[in-house]
C-alpha cells in the first residue's frame, strides 16, 4: 500500500475526456437525472429479487449502478449503505490492469480488497458500455456470495493472509468480446462449498450489469454522450453543493471523539483494539483522521481502506448533514456526495493494513468510525447527531455438511442492532444500525430449508439505556441446531457499550452464549472460528442496546409509565432511573410522590 | 339487469347506474367522511330519481370504499390484542428489521411508531408447531384462557392469532378461537392461517393485525350500510371490491376487511379495461391524474397483474394479500412547483391540496403548481372551468410562475410553465414505463386510458413519449372507478403453501391441496348465491428456482397433476421468469411454494350504448378558438392557434385535429399538436399519436 495524503483522500474522480461539455436546460437536466435514478433502482431489484444467496436477496447486501471510465458514480441503487460508493473503488482495480484493453461483450468479475474492493465476499461484476464504438463508461454491480472457498465455510476470522479468506479475483474477464469463458466460471466455481448458490448469484449480479448497460445505451440513443455526461457532471455539482452547504454551517475545527475499543482481533482476546476518530472540518471539507488507532492485526479483522473506510466516511457524512428524514430534497448520490468527504488512516494500521493482511471481517470496525463520527460532532449538530448506537455487525455463518456428506450448507445471517437515542426521540429498537441496512431471514423460512430451529426471537429483556430520550433495545435470538454444526462469527459485542450523551446513561453490551440456561451454559467470544455446535446445542445472541440521550429525570413521565406498562423498565427503575413513582396497584403514576422526588 | 356502483372517495362520491340496455348515468356528491354511508346513501337515492326507478328496482350494489385504507393511513384503528408463540412476543416490533431511509438517524420505523399492537397486549403462551406441521410443544390451553381474559381486561376490541407454521397446521389457531368465543364473547377474532395461510412469519402476523386492526370499525360501517340500504329497499345484497380486482360480499368483507385496503385504486384500473373494452382494446395502460397523486396501472388483454410479496404493502405496513399492480405517484394537478437550494427544478410530491390550492384559484395559494401551469399555457380557461362554477384568475398562475420558477430560471413564463408539466409528465412516464416496457410489455400493444379529472390532460403527450399508439378518453374519466366497480366479477382467492420441488414434486400434495381450496372457494361463493355452474376456478403457482427467495406468479396448466403437469409448470415458469428478470435457467429445478385458486362467479356484463352517430366534421361542436402554448421539437414554447370543442355535443364519427382542447363538467382534454382524434360508436374519445405516423412536424 502507498502511503495516502495525510489531508485524506475521498472516493470522488476525476473527469474523463471523452465527452464535451455542453448546456442542458433544466428541464431535460431534471428528465435525465431521472432516468439514471430509475435505472440504478431497476438494476438493484432484478439483482435482489433473482438472487440465491440470502445476503443478496433477504439482506440487499449489494450495490447497483451506472459509472463513466474513470469510476465515477453517475448514479447507485439505495440498497445498502456499505455498497453505495465502493464500487467506484473496484473500477480503478481493474481499470489499472484493463484500461485500455476493454471491447463490447466483456464481463469482468473482481473482488480484491487490495484493489477497491470492500472485502473479497463481495463479488463485483462490471460491464464496460460502448457507444458509437467507444467505451464511454461501465454498469457495476455487487453483491455478497455465500462462500468464497477460504479456510472456512461463509466467514472467517482467524486467517493468516487474505489467500486464506478466499479465492481471489483479480479483473477477470469472465466474458471476453462476448465469449464466456466457461472453464474459468467452472473453476472459479469448483472452489467454493456453495457452487449452486454462487453460480445464480453470478448470473443475477451479470443479469443486473446488463440491463443497465442497455438502459444506459437506450438514454445515450435518445439525448446523446455530450447531454447525458453534462447533465451527469450537473448533478454531482448539484449532491456536492448541497452537501457543502451543510458542511459549511458546522464551525471549521478538529473534533474528537471518545476514544473507544473493539472487544479483540478474534484470536489474542485480551488486546482490545483501540479506535481513535477525529473530525476536522475545513471550508466545506470533512476529513477524518483514524491516526492513533490500533495498528494492523494478524487476522481477517482488517479494514480495506479504499472500498471500506471511504464509503463508510462518505455514508456518515451524508447520513449527519442530509439525514433523508430531515431533508425535503432528494439528493442523489453520485460522486459529488464522495468530493467533500475524506479520510486518512496511516499505512500498517486497522483501517489501512499492508497487504497481504487478511481483511474480511471489517463491518464492526467501520461502523464503530460511524458511530465515533456521530459522536464527535454531537456538540456541534445537536440536532443530528444521536447517542451511540450498537455500531457493530452482528454476522454468524452455521454450516456443516449435508445428509451426502459430500456438499456443504452454509447459511449465514445478519443479526439486527439498534440505535442510540435522538435528541427529542427515542432510539430505534431491533434494526440495522448506521452502515448497516439488511432484511432478517423469515424464521420459518430457516425451519423450511435447515436444520436449526428458533427458539426465541424478540426484544431483551434488559432495560434500555436510560435517558430523557432512551435508548433503542436490541433483539435477543435463540437457536437451536439439530445437526452438527459449525459456527463462524465476525461481530462486536461492545464490551466498551455504546456512549450515552447528554446525560443519557450508556446502552448495554451484546453476548453470544452456548447451552444458556443449562449446566453446560458457555459464553463465547464475539469472534469465533470455526466453532463446533453438537446436535441439540442451543445458541442464544443478544444484540447490543444504543444509549440514551439527555438527563433521564426529564424524561416524560407518561413515557415512563408507558414503558412499564410495556415490559421495558421496571417500577423499581423508573423510580430509580427515572425518578417517576408508579403505583403498583393502579399502574399509575404518582405524580405527589413523583414531582417530590424530581425535586420539583 | 339494473345495477348501481358506488365509489367513496376523499373528497366525492360517485355513483354511476348502468342497465341491462347498456345505458348510463352517473352522479357526483361530496363524501361524508364521519359516515361515509350518508353520501353512499344519498348519491343512490338522487341518481335513482335522476333515472327514474327505485332503488327496489337495484339487482346489484356494488360498492368500492376507501374506509379501511383510512383507517390504516390516519392509524385510528382498534386496539388489538395479540396471541402468539412464546418467545416470539415481537415480531411485528423487529419486523424485517430494515430501515425505510438507508441515510437517516432521525427516521421513525412506522411499525415501531405507530404499532398495530402494543406490546402490553402481545401475550404469549406455550405451543409450537416445525415447518412439517407437527406439534412439537402442545397447545397449553389454560394459559391461553388467561391471556385472553388480560387482554379482555385490557379492554382490546380485536385479537388477532398469529403461531409459528399455522398455515401447515392451523389447529392451535383454531383452539385458540374457540376459547376466546367462550371468553371473550363478540370480540373481532383474525386467526393468520385464515387470512393469510403462507409461510413467512413477519408477513403474516402483519396482515392478520392489521386485519384485526381495521376489523371492528369496517364491519361496523357494512353493517350500517347494508342496514341502510336494505331498508331502502335495495333487493340484493351490498358487495365490495378488493385490492385483486374482484368483488366480495358484505360477510366475507366483513371477515377479511384486509382485503379492501388498496381497492380504490384497483377500481380505477378495471375501469380502464370496461373502457378499452368497449373500444375495441383489450390491453390497456391506465393513468388516473387527481390533485395529489397519480395512479397506474397495466393490464394485458385486460388482464390484471398481481403485485410481488415485497411490495404488497398498505401505507407503512406490509399486507400479504393480493394485491393488483397499481402504482401510486406523488403527481397531480396540486403539485407545487419550484426552484430548489441546489437550484434544481422540482415539481411534487408536496402538493398545495384543495386548500390553499393552486395560485389561480385565489384561495391565498401562492406558489405555482401543474394546475396554474396549465392555466399559463392556455390549455385551462378561466370562463369555462369547471362550466364556470368556479372562477379562476389565471393573472395569479402568470405570477405564481414568473416569481417562483422563470425569474429564478431566467426564462419565460411559458417556458417554466413547459417545464412543469413535462417534469411532471415524466415521473408519470417513467412510472409506466417501469410496469409496462421493463416487465416484458411493449406499449406499442396498449392503448393508454386516461382517468381522472386531470389525466386527460397528461395522456396525449405521454402516449407520444412512450409510442403508446392511441389514448382512450371516457365519458366520464372522473369516475372510471366507480365503473371498474360494475364491469368486475366476483372472487375469491385461497393459498396454500406446498412446498415442494419440481425435481421431486409431492403430486399428491398439489392436488389435494387444489381439491381442498377449489372445495373450500365454491363453497365460499355458493354460501354467497352463487351456482357451481356459474363459478369459474383459476388455479396458480407462487414458483421460483430452488434457493431463490422470491416467487412469482404463473398461472397453473390444466389437467391432471402428474410429472407431466409439473413439467409443464415449470416451463410456465420459466417464461414469467424470463419475462420479468431477462433470463431463465432450464436446467434448474423449480420450488412450487404456493398454490392459488381464485372462484370467479361471472356476472353478466351488457355493452356500453352507442351514441348519436354524426359525419366527420366537427364544427357543430366547436366552443371557441384560442391561443394555447405548446413546444417545438427542441422544445421551444410556441403559441398555437387551438379549437376549443364542448365535449356534449361531439357525436361518434367526429374527427378532430390537434391542437384542440374538449371542454366538460369535471374534465379537460388536450389533443396535441399533430395528433388527430375521433369519436367512436360508445362516444370515447381516441387520440390517436403523432408517433405511429410519417411526416411528424413537432
Amino acid at each position: 500500500m502507498t502511503a495516502l495524503d495525510p489531508a485524506g483522500v475521498s472516493l470522488a474522480g476525476t473527469a474523463p475526456e471523452n465527452f464535451a461539455s455542453v448546456e442542458v436546460d433544466p428541464i431535460t437536466l431534471r428528465v435525465i437525472g431521472g432516468a439514471l435514478n430509475s435505472i440504478a433502482k431497476e438494476m438493484a431489484q432484478i439483482l435482489y429479487r433473482m438472487a440465491y444467496s440470502s445476503l443478496i436477496r433477504e439482506s440487499e447486501d449489494l450495490g447497483a449502478g451506472i459509472f463513466d471510465v474513470h469510476g465515477r458514480e453517475l448514479c447507485e441503487s439505495d440498497s445498502t449503505p456499505m455498497h453505495c460508493g465502493s464500487i467506484p473503488a473496484y473500477i480503478r482495480g481493474i481499470n489499472r490492469k484493463l484500461a485500455g484493453t476493454y471491447q463490447p461483450g466483456d464481463v469482468i468479475l473482481h473482488n480484491h480488497p487490495y484493489h477497491g474492493a470492500a472485502h473479497s465476499p463481495d463479488y463485483g461484476i462490471m460491464i464496460p458500455i460502448f457507444f458509437g464504438g467507444e467505451h464511454v463508461g461501465f454498469a457495476g454491480c455487487t453483491g455478497h456470495v455465500s462462500d468464497i472457498g477460504g479456510n472456512f465455510p461463509g466467514l472467517c476470522m482467524d486467517v493468516v493472509d487474505v489467500w486464506a479468506e478466499g479465492k481471489l479475483l483479480d479483473s477477470v474477464k469472465i466474458y471476453d468480446a462476448g465469449v464466456r469463458n466457461g472453464a474459468l466460471i467452472q473453476h472459479i466455481l469448483d472452489n467454493v462449498r456453495t457452487p449452486e448458490q454462487n453460480a445464480g448469484d453470478l448470473e443475477a449480479l451479470i443479469a443486473c450489469a446488463r440491463l443497465g448497460e442497455r438502459r444506459f445505451t437506450a438514454l445515450l440513443e435518445r439525448y446523446g454522450l455530450d447531454v447525458v455526461l453534462s447533465a451527469a457532471d450537473k448533478w454531482m455539482d448539484y449532491s456536492e453543493e448541497m452537501l457543502r452547504r451543510r458542511i459549511r454551517e458546522i464551525p471549521d475545527g478538529s473534533y474528537e471523539a471518545p476514544v473507544s475499543f473493539l472487544d479483540d482481533d478474534g484470536k489474542n482476546r485480551d488486546v482490545p483494539l483501540k479506535v481513535a476518530v477525529t473530525v476536522k472540518v475545513t471550508d466545506g471539507d470533512i476529513v477524518v483522521d483514524l491516526t492513533d488507532s490500533h495498528e494492523q492485526v494478524p487476522t481477517a479483522f482488517n479494514v480495506p481502506f479504499e472500498g471500506s473506510v471511504l464509503p463508510t466516511v462518505a455514508s456518515a457524512v451524508r447520513t449527519l448533514l442530509l439525514d433523508e428524514a430531515l431533508t425535503e430534497e432528494f439528493v442523489p448520490q453520485n460522486d459529488g456526495c464522495f468530493r467533500p468527504a475524506k479520510a486518512y488512516a496511516p499505512e500498517g494500521t486497522l483501517f489501512n493494513p499492508d497487504f497481504p493482511a487478511s481483511c474480511f471481517a471489517r463491518f464492526s470496525q467501520i461502523n464503530r468510525i460511524f458511530d465515533s463520527m456521530n459522536l464527535a460532532l454531537a456538540d456541534v449538530l445537536p440536532d443530528r447527531a444521536v447517542a451511540g448506537s450498537s455500531a457493530a455487525l452482528c454476522a454468524i455463518a452455521y454450516s456443516g455438511l449435508a445428509a451426502d456428506g459430500q456438499s456443504y450448507w452454509v447459511y449465514i445471517e445478519i443479526n439486527e442492532g439498534s440505535y442510540g437515542a435522538r435528541n427529542g426521540k427515542d432510539g430505534m429498537d431491533c434494526v440495522d444500525a448506521l452502515m448497516a441496512n439488511t432484511r432478517n431471514n423469515p424464521i420459518e423460512e430457516l425451519e423450511l430449508n435447515h436444520s436449526m430451529i428458533a427458539e426465541r426471537y424478540e426484544l431483551r429483556d434488559e432495560p434500555p439505556a436510560p435517558g430523557q430520550y432512551r435508548g433503542g433495545i436490541g433483539s435477543v435470538r435463540q437457536w437451536r441446531m439439530l445437526t452438527d454444526t459449525f459456527i463462524g462469527s465476525e461481530a462486536d459485542n461492545r464490551s466498551d457499550p455504546p456512549r450515552g450523551l447528554a446525560g443519557g446513561h450508556d446502552g448495554v453490551a451484546g453476548s453470544f452464549t452456548r447451552n444458556v440456561a443449562t449446566d453446560r451454559e458457555e459464553l463465547l467470544h464475539s469472534k469465533v472460528t470455526q466453532e463446533k455446535c453438537a446436535a441439540g446445542d442451543t445458541l442464544e445472541i443478544k444484540l447490543p442496546s444504543g444509549g440514551g440521550y439527555g438527563d433521564p429525570r426529564e424524561r416524560d413521565q407518561d413515557a415512563v409509565l408507558e414503558d412499564v406498562l410495556d415490559d421495558y423498565v421496571s417500577i423499581a427503575d423508573a423510580r430509580r432511573h427515572y425518578g417517576v413513582v408508579i403505583d403498583p396497584s393502579t399502574l399509575t403514576v404518582d405524580e405527589p410522590a413523583t414531582a417530590k422526588l424530581r425535586g420539583r | 339487469m339494473k345495477r348501481i356502483g358506488v365509489d367513496v372517495g376523499g373528497t366525492f362520491t360517485d355513483v354511476m347506474y348502468w342497465d341491462e340496455e347498456g345505458a348510463i348515468a352517473v352522479h357526483k356528491v361530496p363524501s361524508t367522511p364521519h359516515d361515509p354511508s350518508l353520501a353512499t346513501v344519498d348519491g343512490v337515492r338522487q341518481l335513482a330519481d335522476q333515472v327514474g326507478i327505485t332503488l327496489g328496482e337495484l339487482d346489484q350494489f356494488l360498492h368500492g370504499t376507501t374506509v379501511a385504507t383510512n383507517i390504516v393511513l390516519e392509524h385510528n384503528g382498534s386496539d388489538v390484542g395479540l396471541i402468539t408463540t412464546e418467545g416470539f412476543r415481537d415480531i411485528l416490533h423487529i419486523a424485517r428489521k430494515k430501515r425505510p431511509f438507508n441515510y437517516s438517524s432521525y427516521q421513525d420505523l412506522p411499525w415501531q411508531k405507530w404499532q398495530l399492537v402494543r406490546r402490553r397486549n402481545r401475550r404469549v403462551v406455550p405451543e409450537r408447531v416445525d415447518a412439517a406441521g407437527t406439534v412439537l410443544v402442545p397447545l397449553d390451553e389454560d394459559a391461553v384462557r388467561e391471556q385472553v381474559r388480560v387482554l379482555r381486561d385490557n379492554g382490546v376490541q380485536a385479537i388477532a392469532v398469529c403461531f409459528l407454521h399455522s398455515y401447515r397446521n392451523p389447529a392451535h389457531e383454531q383452539a385458540v378461537r374457540r376459547i376466546i368465543e367462550q371468553e371473550y364473547p363478540g370480540v373481532f377474532i383474525s386467526l393468520s392461517s385464515d387470512v393469510a395461510p403462507q409461510y413467512r412469519e413477519y408477513e403474516r402476523f402483519s396482515t392478520t393485525a392489521l386485519n384485526a386492526f381495521v376489523g371492528p370499525k369496517v364491519s361496523g360501517y357494512l353493517h350500517n350500510l347494508s342496514g341502510t340500504t336494505r331498508e331502502a329497499g335495495v333487493r340484493g345484497d351490498v358487495a365490495l371490491m378488493t385490492s385483486a380486482g374482484g368483488l366480495i360480499t358484505t360477510r366475507g368483507a366483513i371477515a377479511n376487511p384486509v382485503l379492501l385496503l388498496t381497492s380504490g385504486v384497483v377500481a380505477g384500473l378495471l375501469g380502464g379495461c370496461a373502457i378499452g373494452k368497449a373500444s375495441g382494446q383489450p390491453s390497456v395502460i391506465t393513468l388516473d391524474v387527481g390533485g395529489t397523486s397519480a395512479d397506474i396501472g397495466v393490464a394485458p388483454d385486460g388482464k390484471l397483474r398481481m403485485k410481488h410479496l415485497l411490495d404488497t404493502r398498505i401505507g407503512d405496513y406490509h399486507a400479504m394479500v393480493p394485491m393488483a399492480e397499481v402504482d401510486t405517484i406523488g403527481a397531480g394537478g396540486g403539485s407545487i412547483a419550484f426552484i430548489d437550494e441546489g437550484g434544481m427544478f422540482r415539481v411534487g410530491p408536496r402538493s398545495a391540496g384543495a386548500n390553499p390550492g393552486p395560485a389561480c384559484y385565489a384561495r391565498g395559494g401562492t406558489e405555482p403548481t401543474s394546475t396554474d401551469a396549465m392555466v399559463a399555457m392556455g390549455w385551462l380557461r378561466a370562463d369555462s372551468f369547471l362550466s364556470g362554477a368556479m372562477s379562476i384568475q389565471s393573472e395569479l398562475a402568470v405570477k405564481a410562475i414568473d416569481e417562483h420558477l422563470a425569474a429564478k430560471l431566467g426564462t419565460t413564463v411559458e417556458h417554466a410553465a413547459i417545464g412543469v408539466f413535462q417534469i411532471l409528465a415524466h415521473a408519470m412516464t417513467e412510472a409506466i414505463s417501469l410496469h409496462s416496457v421493463r416487465k416484458g410489455y411493449d406499449p406499442r400493444d396498449f392503448y393508454l386510458v386516461a382517468e381522472g379529472g386531470a389525466g386527460p390532460l397528461f395522456a396525449w403527450h405521454i402516449a407520444e413519449q412512450l409510442g403508446i399508439p392511441g389514448v382512450i378518453v371516457p365519458h366520464h374519466p372522473g369516475i372510471a372507478s366507480a365503473m371498474g366497480l360494475l364491469a368486475t366479477d366476483i372472487r375469491a382467492e385461497i393459498p396454500a403453501t406446498v412446498w415442494t420441488s419440481s425435481a421431486d414434486p409431492d403430486t399428491d400434495r398439489i392436488a389435494a391441496e387444489f381439491d381442498r381450496l377449489t372445495a373450500q372457494a365454491v363453497e365460499y361463493l355458493g354460501a354467497d348465491g352463487l351456482a357451481p355452474e356459474d363459478i369459474v376456478i383459476e388455479r396458480s403457482l407462487d414458483c421460483r428456482y430452488i434457493g431463490q427467495g422470491y416467487e412469482l406468479r404463473v398461472p397453473a396448466p390444466d389437467g391432471e397433476i402428474d410429472t407431466d403437469w409439473v413439467a409443464r409448470a415449470a416451463e410456465a415458469f420459466h417464461t414469467v421468469h424470463e419475462r420479468t428478470y431477462l433470463q431463465r435457467f432450464d436446467d434448474k429445478p423449480v420450488h412450487l411454494v404456493n398454490v392459488r385458486v381464485t372462484a370467479i362467479g361471472k356476472v353478466g356484463h351488457v355493452p356500453l350504448a352507442e351514441i348519436d352517430t354524426g359525419g366527420t366534421d366537427a364544427s357543430e361542436a366547436v366552443k371557441a378558438s384560442t391561443e394555447a402554448v405548446f413546444w417545438t421539437r427542441d422544445n421551444q414554447s410556441q403559441v398555437f392557434a387551438t379549437t376549443v370543442y364542448d365535449r356534449a355535443l361531439l357525436k361518434a364519427g367526429n374527427e378532430l385535429a390537434g391542437p384542440a382542447i374538449i371542454e366538460q363538467f369535471d374534465s379537460t382534454t388536450i389533443i396535441g399538436p399533430g395528433q388527430h382524434a375521433t369519436i367512436d360508436k360508445v362516444g370515447h374519445i381516441i387520440i390517436e399519436t403523432a408517433t405511429t405516423r410519417e411526416g411528424d412536424q413537432r
